[in-house]
């Protein structure tokens, strides 16, 4: 005789109100966590932390800037995982189901994000709608082999060394340095590079990391990356190199007084963080949790800065 | 929330909405529309976009600068518009380069102009602000240039929407929501245009028409999504009708009121051997062969001859008239449906029926001849004799059914005639009487004024031979009844005989036989063959203890106008001529006495 696929659990009426409570508490626990990681939603909640961080560092008043860069993140990493969702089969299958099971339901979303973010970019005036703009159509270089009717064909950024995981840094720290900036109508100051300069190498360091669990479908889908190209160890000595640059960006802005102790010492937390992660690469087998952490630095920034701020 | 604040806020979700929909359609090319709609939507979000910066300027200039920016939007969209309901409707063989490169003449002139206003004043001869309430909007009074875009920009809506109205009330309720949604979000931002364009809206100066654009993102979202628009296109329509035209096997031609050759198909061009372009637009008579013997509607009574390359070719022409929505003739399609193959059919069915009818009739006759005189001398050979003229009798009875069943299929090309149901029972009642004197034949009650096709004489003749031929039951009888139920015969004929073999019964309800499986003779094929030609059905079932239940189920027919044949002719026909066993006509000689091999 066959067995079910599905096991069901015998129940003697003996469970208790509230054990099923932390069942059901549990199942739905499961699928909202699922939800949240494998459809980018995390990553929106990250962005806006970032951007909260940046409106801290550089004294910015709130605006809509954090929200629409929750959206425009979202937007841009569900796309990229819709598109992506064949070659993901190899390096995170789970995601990669996940994605081809709610492909509609993420288009829509993702759509509808990206339609919001353009519309409340538009209240920051013609440079937040710029530069909203801008990660959607660096995702479209980034991720597509094709440019509407231009009849030239680019190579994916995605296949070039160093200027893919570049491209991505840049198009991030723009977006994190600049958006709240042009909602406020304030302008460049040595801070604002500062912060521009210490993203641009954070986002670095996100991008580059989980490319160490995606050898094996890079190397099928012919994209060029650290760990392809200088190896496992490699990569780890670039990314330390990273880091430290990072912080030597941080005493520099303490040290010229861009940046107040402060933010120093939750820049530098995050930092030391960070390498404490790339330190694993080559040690561990599991890069999705190291992709995961590594981009979690900027809750403990964000809550570090907060606490030091507010206290 | 001040009005101009409320303003603001349609406005930004009009650039959600728009750019949602936009990206939602983006993800279905290449179907039929999909890039125009992104065009249209984008370019409906980039007016908004650059009206919500225009209410936000603070000054004349980056009032005029924004307002003068939005004209990309505003002169994509007629243009994309267009397109798409091309394509949509299948008629993308206007979608090519050159006629879109035509279509933006003068949308990329509107937006030159547009970005070259300081030095001219072809689009706008004035612009101001002017105050309302606690802002100030930007007035501006067009040039003659912007009448021309405006008229060109109704223009591409107006032919944007004539194929779409088309579909308002197509039968596929989806393609009737999807033009509905599209009109409406059509209609929404141009209504709302010509108000402004009348001094109707209540800011002065302040086109609304990008925050009717909310309208048509809410339509068009609603389309892509409730109505599957672009999931499901009426696109294929125009192009399948076209090619089962082109690509039908009998040609046809399309002759106008007029008699000029308006169009044809591929098998035309071949069947004349000419092309398309030379003979569209000339008179029908020039180009069709024996085009006055063709009737002005219906079918030829003769085959029309065509000489071509290949020798000559034998059609049968039909005439369809072609009508427009008030029902007057445009005109008329001829088609002509070749029987080359149908005549050599037909051919080889007549030298068959003639083997059949005379040829081995008379070889029987004198096989039988023969073994009379043989009988005739005292002997041995007697019963050698008498199995012969048996075996003779037999291959003449087969000869007779084959060629019964040769005529069955030739009333196939024929009209159907029709004759009286009781007059054709009482005939097979009386010939079975003749035939089988043995057997009882007892007739029910039978209707009267009903009439069925022919072709069902036949049948009944061997189903009651086929019941009474092999009966040797001490009491045998054969029963027929028939019965009338709406508009149809049910004719039912019961035995007491030995019945049909259960293998017999499936080779015929299978309709085929092979080497291994097959049925004793030819009558009950004759029988399944002549019902199906007159449209009805036949089944065989067992009659317990001993024999069987034919039911046949016909449809009765309307008289026809001819008289019905004197019976005795049609009792021939029925039966066939007298038994080669009531013949009796000795051979002269031994050489055959048919002269028409």
């Amino acid at each position: 005789m066959n067995e079910s696929p599905h096991q069901s659990v015998e129940t003697d009426g003996t469970a208790t109100w509230g054990e099923e409570v932390v069942e059901q508490m549990t199942v739905y626990g499961e699928r909202a966590g699922d939800a949240l990681l494998y459809s980018s939603a995390y990553l929106a909640v990250i962005a806006a932390v970032e951007l909260a961080i940046v409106m801290m560092l550089l004294g910015i008043q709130s605006n809509p800037a954090p929200v629409v860069v929750a959206f425009v993140t979202f937007s841009v990493y569900a796309y990229d995982r819709l598109v992506d969702v064949e070659t993901d089969e190899i390096s995170n299958p789970r995601q990669a189901a996940f994605i081809r099971r709610h492909r509609d339901i993420l288009y829509l979303m993702a759509s509808v994000c990206y339609g919001l973010a353009v519309a409340l970019s538009v209240l920051g005036g013609p440079f937040a709608l710029a530069i909203t703009l801008l990660p959607g159509m660096f995702g479209v270089l980034y991720a597509s082999d094709w440019v509407p009717n231009v009849g030239v064909r680019f190579a994916r950024f995605k296949d070039v060394l160093v200027v893919n995981t570049a491209v991505v840094a840049f198009a991030w720290a723009v977006t994190l340095t600049f958006l709240p900036l042009a909602f406020a109508g304030e302008s460049f100051t040595p801070a604002t590079g500062i912060v521009f300069c210490y993203f641009f190498l954070r986002s670095f360091v996100d991008t580059e990391l989980p490319n160490v669990g995606d050898v094996e479908s890079d190397r099928a889908s012919d994209v060029s990356t650290l760990p392809l190209t200088l190896g496992i160890r490699g990569t780890r000595y670039a990314l330390y190199g990273v880091d430290l640059a990072s912080l030597g960006l941080v005493v520099y802005a303490v040290d010229a007084g861009v940046l107040p102790l402060s933010a120093a010492v939750a820049l530098g937390l995050g930092i030391l963080y960070s390498l404490s992660l790339v330190s694993r690469i080559g040690r561990t087998e599991d890069y999705e949790v190291l992709s995961l952490a590594s981009e979690c630095e900027y809750l403990l920034v964000g809550v570090v800065l907060g606490v030091l701020v507010f206290i | 929330m001040s009005a101009l604040s409320q303003l603001y806020v349609v406005v930004l979700a009009t650039v959600g909405i728009g750019l949602t929909a936009a990206l939602l359609a983006w993800r279905e090319r290449p179907e039929p529309g999909a890039t125009p709609l992104v065009v249209m939507l984008v370019g409906q979000s980039w007016w908004s976009i650059f009206f919500a910066f225009e209410l936000q300027a603070p000054t004349l200039a980056a009032k005029m600068f924004w307002s003068d920016v939005q004209w990309v939007g505003v002169v994509a969209i007629p243009v994309a518009w267009v397109l798409f309901a091309m394509e949509y409707t299948g008629r993308d063989q206007y979608v090519r380069t050159k006629y879109v490169a035509a279509l933006s003449v003068v949308p990329a002139l509107t937006v030159v102009f547009a970005a070259t206003g300081d030095y001219h004043d072809l689009l706008y001869t004035g612009s101001e602000l002017t105050q309302q309430g606690n802002v100030e909007v930007l007035r501006r009074n067009g040039g003659p240039w912007y009448w021309v875009s405006a008229g060109y920009t109704y223009l591409l809506g107006l032919i944007g929407s004539v194929p779409l109205l088309g579909y308002v009330r197509s039968e596929t309720s989806q393609f009737r929501g999807q033009s509905v949604a599209l009109l409406v979000g059509t209609v929404a931002p141009w209504a709302s245009n010509v108000l402004f364009l009348y001094g109707a809206v209540p800011i002065p100066g302040l086109d609304p028409t990008p925050v009717a654009f909310a309208v048509s993102g809410v339509a068009y979202l609603g389309a892509l999504t409730r109505f599957r628009l672009l999931g499901t296109s009426p696109a294929p329509n125009r192009r399948a009708r076209r090619l089962v035209f082109e690509r039908m096997q009998d040609a046809a031609v399309v002759v106008d009121s007029h008699d000029y050759v308006v169009d044809m198909n591929e098998s035309a061009t071949e069947m004349l051997g000419t092309s398309a372009r030379s003979a569209l637009g000339r008179p029908a008579g020039d180009v069709l062969p024996k085009y006055d013997y063709v009737p002005s509607v219906g079918t030829t009574s003769e085959y029309v001859t065509v000489d071509g390359r290949n020798g000559q070719r034998h059609y049968d022409v039909t005439v369809t008239e072609v009508s427009d929505f008030h029902g007057r003739n445009v005109g008329r399609v001829i088609s002509y449906h070749n029987v080359d193959e149908h005549l050599r059919h037909q051919q080889r069915l007549e030298v068959l029926n003639r083997v059949l009818r005379h040829n081995i009739r008379n070889e029987t006759n004198v096989i039988y001849g023969y073994a009379d005189l043989v009988a005739d001398e005292e002997g041995p050979a007697t019963d050698r004799a008498r199995i012969i003229k048996e075996r003779a009798i037999a291959i003449a009875d087969m000869g007779e059914k084959a060629r019964q069943i040769v005529d069955t299929f030739e009333q196939l090309r024929k009209e159907t005639r029709t004759v009286s149901l009781r007059n054709l029972v009482e005939r097979t009642v009386v010939d079975a009487n003749e035939r089988f004197p043995r057997v009882e034949v007892r007739v029910g009650a039978l209707p009267t004024d009903v009439r069925v096709n022919a072709v069902l004489g036949p049948a009944l003749e061997n189903l009651v031979e086929n019941a009474a031929e092999h009966n040797t039951e001490p009491d045998p009888y054969v029963e027929l009844d028939a019965t009338v139920s709406d508009g149809w015969v049910r004719l039912v004929v019961t035995d007491n005989g030995p019945g049909i073999e259960r293998h017999e019964r499936a080779v015929l309800e299978r309709g085929t036989e092979t080497a291994l499986e097959h049925g004793s003779g030819l009558g009950l094929w004759l029988v399944t063959w002549a019902v199906g030609i007159a449209d009805g059905t036949v089944e065989f079932e067992e009659n317990g203890p001993s024999g069987s239940v034919v039911t046949v189920e016909a449809p009765t027919l309307p008289a026809d106008e001819e008289t019905e044949e004197p019976a005795e002719t049609a009792e021939n026909e029925q039966t066939g001529t007298e038994s080669v066993g009531e013949m009796d006509t000795p051979p002269n000689s031994g050489e055959s006495t048919t002269g028409d091999d």
